[in-house]
C-alpha cells in the first residue's frame, strides 16, 4: 500500500467513524434496575465540600500513608517490650477511636464485615493497653493513626469525584489495610504480657 | 459581460448578497443561530434537572438517564463488545452517578463527567473479571482477549465497522472509542484510562491500522 493510499483508507475510516451514531439505546429499558438501588438520602446530602485538585489530595494521602509506614516501624523498633513492661499504667486517652476510620470504602461501597470486627476489636484492646506506653511513643502512635484517617478521607473525598478510579480504591485499600497493621502493631507492643490473640491484619479481607 | 446562469439569470448579484446555489446563506445562520439557541436551551434545562436531582429528586435524574442513557451505552457496549456487559457497567454508572452527585462540579459538562465514570466502570469491570481468572493484562494477552472474552463480537453491533471495531483488542478499542468516535482529545483520553499520551497514540494508530487491515480484508472476501 502506497502513502497515498493510506491516507486515503485514513480519512475514509474517519469519516466512517464520524457517521456512527454516538447514541445506542440499551435493548431494554434500564431505569428499573438502576430506580431500585438509588438511596433517597445519597443524592439529597448536604452539598459536599468543594474540593482541592484530588491530585494533591492523592499526593498528600500517598506521602501521610508512606510516612505513617516509616513512624510505625521505627516506633515498633525503638520500644521494644521491656521499655512497655516498665512504663507505668495510665488511664487511655478517649482520642484514639474519637476519630475512627468510618467503615466506607469510598462513598458507595461497603466494607467487609471482617474488617469492621477487626478495626472494632483492635480499637478497643488498643484503647485498654496505650496507658501502657511511654508518653511519647502514644503521642507519635496517636498522630500516626490520625494522619492515616486524614489520608482516607482525601482519598474517599476524591474518589467520590472520580468514582471507580482504580488508582484511588488501591490506595484506599492499602490505607485502611495500614491502619489495621498500625493498631496490630500497637497492641502487639503494648500486651502486658506478651502478644494475646487478637486479629490477623494481613489476611482481612477488605 | 459576465456569462448569465442556465435560466438565464445573472449570478452576480446572488453572489454579492451571499446567497448560495442551492442554500442562501442567510438561512443558514439562521439555522445556525436556531440550534445554537437549541443548545443553550438543553444546557439550561440539563443544569435545572441536576440542580433538582442533586437535591434528591428521583424524577430529575430519570430524566437524565433517559437524555444520557443512549449515549452512555453506545460508549460502554462499544468499549465492552459485550451487550450484556454494556449494560450492566450503564447501570452501574447512572447509579455511581447518584451517589455522587453532590459533587458534581457544574461547571463542567455532565455528559462528559458522566462518561469519566462510565469509563472508570467498564475498567473496573474488565480489572474484577481479569482478577477472577487470575489473568495478567500483557498486551498480548489483550490481543487475545477479544476472542476469549465472549468470543464472537456481540450481535447487536451491527455492520462491517462496528464488528471490525468491537474485534480489536481492548486497549486499542478502547483509545479508538473515546478518541475516535466520541471526540476526546489524546490528553482526554489518557487521563480516562490511566495511561500516558505516547501510549494512547499508539493504540490509536494501532487501532487505524488493524481497522483498515480487517475492513480491507473484508471487502476483499466479499
Amino acid at each position: 500500500m502506497t502513502r497515498h493510499d493510506w491516507f486515503d483508507q485514513g480519512e475514509r475510516l474517519d469519516q466512517a467513524l464520524a457517521t456512527l451514531p454516538r447514541d445506542v439505546p440499551p435493548a431494554r429499558d434500564l431505569w428499573s434496575g438502576i430506580e431500585a438501588q438509588l438511596e433517597p438520602a445519597a443524592a439529597g446530602t448536604a452539598l459536599a465540600t468543594r474540593r482541592n485538585p484530588w491530585a494533591w489530595q492523592l499526593a498528600a494521602a500517598v506521602v501521610l500513608v508512606a510516612a505513617s509506614s516509616l513512624i510505625t516501624a521505627s516506633l515498633v523498633r525503638r520500644d521494644a517490650a521491656p521499655r512497655v513492661a516498665q512504663a507505668p499504667a495510665v488511664p487511655a486517652p478517649a482520642s484514639v477511636d474519637a476519630q475512627a476510620l468510618p467503615a466506607a470504602f469510598g462513598p458507595s461501597h461497603r466494607l467487609s464485615p471482617e474488617y469492621e470486627n477487626a478495626h472494632r476489636q483492635l480499637t478497643a484492646m488498643l484503647q485498654e493497653r496505650i496507658g501502657r506506653m511511654p508518653a511519647s511513643a502514644r503521642g507519635k502512635l496517636e498522630d500516626n493513626l490520625a494522619q492515616l484517617r486524614r489520608a482516607a478521607d482525601a482519598i474517599n473525598q476524591a474518589l467520590a469525584e472520580e468514582p471507580g478510579d482504580p488508582l484511588l480504591e488501591e490506595l484506599l485499600l492499602s490505607t485502611y489495610q495500614e491502619e489495621l497493621a498500625v493498631l496490630a502493631a500497637a497492641n502487639q507492643l503494648t500486651a502486658a504480657g506478651g502478644p494475646g490473640p487478637q486479629p490477623d491484619s494481613s489476611r482481612i479481607q477488605l | 459581460m459576465a456569462q448569465a446562469g442556465s435560466a438565464g439569470v445573472c449570478t452576480m448579484p446572488a453572489a454579492f448578497l451571499g446567497l448560495g446555489r442551492h442554500e442562501p446563506r442567510w438561512t443558514l445562520a439562521l439555522d445556525s443561530a436556531e440550534s445554537e439557541l437549541e443548545r443553550a436551551r438543553h444546557a439550561a434545562d440539563e443544569h435545572r434537572l441536576v440542580e433538582a436531582a442533586r437535591r434528591g429528586s428521583q424524577a430529575a435524574f430519570e430524566k437524565l438517564y433517559r437524555l444520557h442513557c443512549g449515549r452512555v451505552h453506545g460508549l460502554c457496549l462499544r468499549m465492552t463488545a459485550q451487550r450484556e456487559t454494556a449494560e450492566d457497567c450503564t447501570q452501574e454508572a447512572f447509579v455511581q452517578a447518584w451517589r455522587n452527585l453532590a459533587r458534581f462540579e457544574t461547571r463542567s459538562s455532565f455528559g462528559t463527567w458522566l462518561h469519566r465514570i462510565a469509563v472508570n466502570t467498564v475498567l473496573a469491570h474488565k480489572r474484577r473479571r481479569a482478577e477472577s481468572l487470575g489473568a495478567e493484562g500483557s498486551a498480548e494477552d489483550e490481543a487475545a482477549e477479544t476472542l476469549e472474552d465472549g468470543g464472537v463480537p456481540d450481535l447487536a453491533m451491527q455492520g462491517d465497522l462496528e464488528a471490525a471495531i468491537a474485534s480489536l483488542p481492548p486497549g486499542a478499542r478502547h483509545v479508538l472509542v473515546l478518541a475516535g468516535i466520541y471526540g476526546y482529545s489524546h490528553e482526554e483520553v489518557s487521563a480516562m484510562l490511566g495511561i500516558a499520551v505516547g501510549t494512547c497514540k499508539a493504540q490509536l494508530h494501532r487501532a487505524r491500522h488493524l481497522l483498515g487491515t480487517r475492513l480491507q480484508l473484508g471487502e476483499e472476501n466479499t
